[in-house]
């Protein structure tokens, strides 16, 4: 087994890829007609693939198409029934329970807080550590419409665009409309974003854009901001829980959201949080693995809010579009899954096939790109297998040193030449081999431009919420995203709880829920949420004891 | 009987071939195959992470790593999920790091050169022993930045620093009891915050949106079906710039 | 002449004025101070401890990165780190066996071979450069200043790693009758300032100082010079808390040798009020030595 660099098989056909590299600095594919990209994504995008999906038995979005992965977890039962928590003894009572400590907690809870609410009646609940989460993985950028080149209209239309006008117009115009304000913000908080020497920001394109409004720090973008959000937080004292997420939201008998109940992972103890507003912010999907696709996702992204909102009445959108990051690792097998930012292309590396050629525009959006690996790799018989037999397309990132000079991919693409460099590979010199990875819950919980999801007390923010980007996100609006509506929820949340009276608290809608899945047919041995993945190795499960211990 | 008996050799053989790298899990051995991660390793041999995995890409810290390799007396570091595991590697992970951090208000600091020193005085009792250097599984010049810091140098702190991922092993192995990656955090922060210039055409545009300058353009935008969004969509021109 | 440079992290935050001053004279001089590419802490005080050989980490490897630039010497201003560096430089030189084991603990380093010099600028000047080329160089004679000068503990102690006689030293008395001015003499001009005290004991600092200034004073100084970032702290900022305890007590400039050496040589952008507690400038107007 090869644990460092290349093997042979697929050096030879390195040797393919330099060859035509000169020519193919000189130009590139052209992007596809309207035509064809409708072509393409429904001949190879994974999104319409036949038998993947199923419509909702039950709940308020019943009759919606999502995949199975998804409709297992929102068809389930739940893993704790009313008689075993005690609802008189609250561990927690605040003003705002946030569910989640990735990006959009973070900025829910410094908003809430700005809007007048004490920290000690802030709360902040996490399933990991506070900021394990997809927003500090992300690399490649966040976008706003801030040079006098750009606006937010075309900003607007950009997105429109990429999410081929499914799209909710309301949130969109938020977006497009406070990204400026949430750069702004930034910077006050110190986040070190790339600048020229006259202090305007390094800006460059992404799948879709029209401009150039790409915000990045490095490729640790999502790091940088993640770091300085929580430290903000930190220094003004915001409580945080850790290693304990919500496994139910609690209601109230006059119909309200009002609180939570925990479960601490490490003692398997329940606590009750009791709270006039509840935030949503507990991120996506990817370690559902829909379809068996590897995931660019953090430890904990299993789609628990979804399932948590849908049990309380919210209305969930846009399930059935998932997005699959075109450039996931496709080899060495020890990364496969993992994230090869955008940024990659962005600074001018070209997807290229076995023989060597290009075969599409580097920037189309996600889901028209990732479609044409697809379609090279297992519709045109041109993708390069490694040696598990796993397949991919070169990405040609000694471009970039061509393109902008030696050393940029170092300073510039700090972490990925990093990941690469631990396994033997310096991308400066050999390209990389990548396959579209599942990357992002496009829809999720319905909002209004409030972050409210239509239930009294609950609101919502991040990746957990749908609607923003229809059926597929433009890279670098997931970073917006979470900053523009983890600030909406949260102050939101804040207003809501300045009025808010809660009546008794109650579990009496997951005993509804349960019925209904009952009435419905399905079968009890499902629970959710899942909270963790199963990873542990066959043969150690295989010989697993449900002892207590 | 003996055909089963040889079925079952071989059997035992491929298995350990398939299994053959040796991992010591806190001291317990586990075999394990190659070509996994210390993570995909420790899951392999049924360990099921609460604490100990975060994102699983490399960015959070939370699965910092200490090991040995087997006649060998130094310690090594590394994330553990960006590290293949070895034959005969001894692991423990270091899943929180307890280093206190002091709190403040960005907005009353300045990025004055004694700034570092006085929220974290212990920074004057680096020997420069090198030590964190060596426990970063980034490969950070850790004992540079904490020198830099030493004299006051908050830019050189904050980009000698920028691809920390707080783990903590720096912090974890200081002889001094110096916080490594807060002081990075907080020089970080006031670099941003203070010495880094300001965009000028940020702060004109945010201008620009108080005032209402694209409402009624969005207002036009947002009431438009798709038939004409999509013919301004195909229609737009796009700026010549890096990767187009 | 070039000379690397180890200018200490002192010079580089609340002494910066000793640092710009010292480039800016010795520039002057035609000696160009080459700041070595990276370096750490010296290692500051020397431990009292027997078993100190952790602290003898930063002042080799300081050495170490001399070596890596391919330098034999290495000058400093600050008569901390200059004492600090030299007296890891020359143990480690009379104790092979402890080097041995700083080398095996630097595993990450090239070994450490011995043989960097470690000078003082003062050592420098007197040495190379010389008191008269010092002199030739004066474009504004500092004629009839009384400057007092105050060597502290560090450029002359221990014997050995001294640069001049413990008892009676005269490297700066020479340096200020090179520049016109004329030197005054006190018996406490080699006192230790208090050093660290001064951050848990102010008051003990500020007795001490206040008992070095007014005898310098009392011998008709008009100034006070000193080689030490660390001596400059305790002797002209704890002029503030001296003022509380003794209301007499008249205000004394204290200065970096160096900046009195812009001075003569008419480098007046090197002399800034920043690093000063006691504002020089217009004392030295007043005198005509310094354009209002």
């Amino acid at each position: 087994m090869i644990t460092s660099g290349y093997p042979d098989s697929m050096r030879e056909l390195i040797a393919l890829v330099e060859a035509t590299r000169p020519e193919r600095l000189k130009t590139s594919p052209p992007r596809m007609s309207a035509k064809e990209r409708e072509e393409i994504l429904r001949e190879w995008h994974p999104d319409y693939k036949a038998g993947t999906k199923r419509p909702l038995s039950i709940g308020p979005s019943k009759g919606e198409l999502v995949p199975h992965e998804v409709a297992d977890l929102l068809e389930a039962y739940p893993l704790i029934s009313p008689e075993e928590v005690d609802l008189s003894q609250i561990d927690y009572d605040v003003d705002v329970l946030i569910i989640g400590g990735g990006g959009a907690g973070t900025v829910a809870a410094l908003w809430a807080y700005y809007e007048g609410i004490k920290p000690e009646r802030i709360l902040i609940a996490t399933k990991l550590r506070w900021g394990d989460s997809n927003s500090i993985m992300a690399q490649g950028g966040i976008q706003a419409a801030d040079r006098p080149e750009d606006s937010p209209a075309i900003h607007y239309l950009d997105i429109m665009g990429g999410g081929h006008y499914t799209n909710k117009p309301e949130l969109v115009r938020a977006l497009v409309t406070d990204g400026p304000m949430i750069i702004k913000w930034h910077e006050s908080l110190g986040v070190m974003y790339d600048k020229n020497p006259d202090g305007s920001f390094v800006e460059k394109h992404g799948g879709g854009t029209s401009r150039m409004r790409m915000h990045s720090a490095k490729d640790y973008t999502g790091m940088e901001i993640m770091r300085a959000l929580r430290d903000e937080a930190r220094n003004i004292g915001i409580p945080v829980v850790e290693f304990a997420p919500a496994v139910e939201l609690l209601m109230d008998d006059r119909g309200q959201v009002a609180g939570a109940i925990l479960f601490n992972l490490e003692t398997s103890q329940y606590l009750v949080v009791r709270a006039k507003a509840t935030v949503l912010a507990t991120g996506g999907f990817g370690r559902l693995h829909i379809q068996g696709f590897p995931t660019t996702n953090h430890y904990g992204a299993t789609a628990d809010g979804l399932v948590l909102a849908y049990r309380v009445g919210a209305k969930l959108r846009d399930m059935d579009a998932v997005q699959y990051h075109p450039t996931g690792v496709a080899y060495p097998e020890a990364l496969v899954g993992q994230l090869v930012t955008e940024k990659v292309r962005g600074m001018g590396a070209m997807p290229v096939n076995r023989h060597g050629e290009a075969f599409v525009y580097p920037l189309e959006p996600r889901d028209v790109e990732s479609a044409a690996f697809i379609r090279e790799c297992y519709g045109r018989g041109n993708g390069v297998e490694t040696p598990t037999g796993m397949r991919g397309v070169w990405l040609d990132s000694p471009m970039i040193e061509e393109l902008h000079g030696p050393g940029t991919i170092k300073r510039e693409l700090a972490a990925m030449w990093r990941m690469f460099n631990r396994f033997g590979i310096d991308m400066a010199k050999e390209p990389i081999l990548v396959f579209p990875t599942l990357h992002y819950q496009n829809g999720g919980v319905e909002i209004d431009e409030h972050g409210w999801t239509g239930v009294p007390g609950l609101f919502a923010g991040g990746e957990v919420e749908g609607g923003v980007h229809g059926k597929n996100r433009l890279m670098g609006n997931s970073l917006l995203d979470y900053n523009v509506f983890g600030r909406r929820a949260g102050i939101s949340a804040a207003r809501h709880a300045k009025v808010a009276k809660l009546g008794k608290l109650s579990l009496e809608h997951i005993v509804a829920y349960s019925k209904m899945l009952a009435e419905a047919g399905i079968n009890n041995d499902r629970k959710a949420p899942l909270l963790l993945p199963e990873y542990r190795g066959e043969r150690a499960l295989a010989r697993s004891l449900k002892i207590r211990i | 009987m003996a055909d089963r008996e040889a079925v079952e050799q071989e059997e035992r053989t491929s298995l350990a071939e398939e299994l053959g790298v040796r991992i010591y899990i806190m001291g317990k051995e586990y075999r394990v195959p190659a070509g996994l991660t210390i993570m995909k390793a420790m899951e392999y041999a049924g360990y099921k992470f609460i604490r100990g995995a975060g994102c699983r890409a490399g960015f959070c810290g939370a699965c910092g790593t200490v090991y040995r390799k087997e006649g060998e007396y130094k310690l090594r570091f590394a994330v553990a999920c960006q590290k293949l595991v070895e034959d005969g590697m001894f692991l423990v992970q270091l899943p929180f790091a307890p280093a206190p951090r002091v709190s403040y208000d960005l907005e009353k600091l300045r990025p004055t050169e004694n700034v570092l020193l006085k929220l974290y005085p212990e920074l004057a009792r680096c020997v420069a022993c090198n030590t964190c250097t060596k426990a970063c599984p980034q490969e950070i010049p850790v004992m540079d930045y904490i020198q830099a810091a030493l004299r006051g140098d908050i830019k050189r702190v904050a980009e000698l620093s920028f691809d920390c991922i707080q783990c903590g092993l720096c912090s974890m192995r200081c002889p001094a009891d110096i916080k490594h990656y807060h002081v990075a955090q907080l020089a970080r922060r006031l670099y941003g915050r203070y010495l880094a210039p300001k965009a000028e055409h940020l702060a004109q545009r945010v201008a620009e949106i108080e005032a209402g300058r694209f409402d009624e353009e969005l207002d036009r935008l947002t009431r438009m079906g798709k038939e004409e969004l999509s013919k301004l969509y195909e229609a737009r021109q796009i700026e010549e710039g890096v990767g187009v | 002449m070039r000379i690397a440079y180890y200018p200490g992290c002192s010079l580089k935050a609340l002494a910066a004025n000793f640092d710009r001053s010292a480039r800016a004279a010795m520039g002057a001089l035609g000696v160009e101070l080459v700041e070595l590419e990276r370096w750490n802490c010296c290692g500051t005080v020397s431990s009292l401890t027997t078993d100190d050989l952790m602290r003898q980490l930063a002042p080799v490897r300081n050495l170490i990165r001399a070596q890596e630039a391919g330098e034999r010497r290495l000058v400093t201003a600050c008569a901390m780190c200059y004492n600090t560096l030299k007296r890891a430089a020359l143990r480690v030189e009379a104790h092979p066996e402890e080097l041995a084991k700083i080398n095996a603990f630097l595993d990450e380093e090239p070994d450490y071979r011995g043989g960097v010099r470690v000078l003082h600028l003062l050592e420098l000047l007197r040495d190379e450069v010389g008191f008269e080329a010092v002199a030739k160089r004066v474009v504004r004679p500092l004629e009839g200043l009384r400057v007092a000068p105050y060597y502290g503990c560090l450029l002359l102690r221990p014997r050995g790693v001294g640069l001049d006689d413990p008892e009676n030293p005269s490297i700066l008395e020479e340096l200020v009758r090179a520049l016109g001015a004329e030197p005054v003499d006190s018996p406490l001009k080699g006192q230790c300032c208090g050093s660290y005290h001064t951050v848990a004991h102010k008051e003990v600092v500020a007795r001490r100082a206040h008992k070095i200034l007014s005898e310098a004073a009392s011998r008709g100084a008009e100034a006070l010079i000193s080689s030490c970032p660390l001596c400059s702290f305790n002797l002209d900022n704890r002029q503030r808390l001296i003022r509380e305890l003794d209301g007499s007590f008249a205000p004394l400039p204290v200065l970096y040798f160096t900046e009195l050496m812009a001075l003569a040589f008419g480098l007046e952008e090197a002399l800034s009020p920043e690093g000063h507690y006691v504002d020089p400038r217009p004392f030295l107007e007043e005198r005509q030595l310094l354009r209002r």
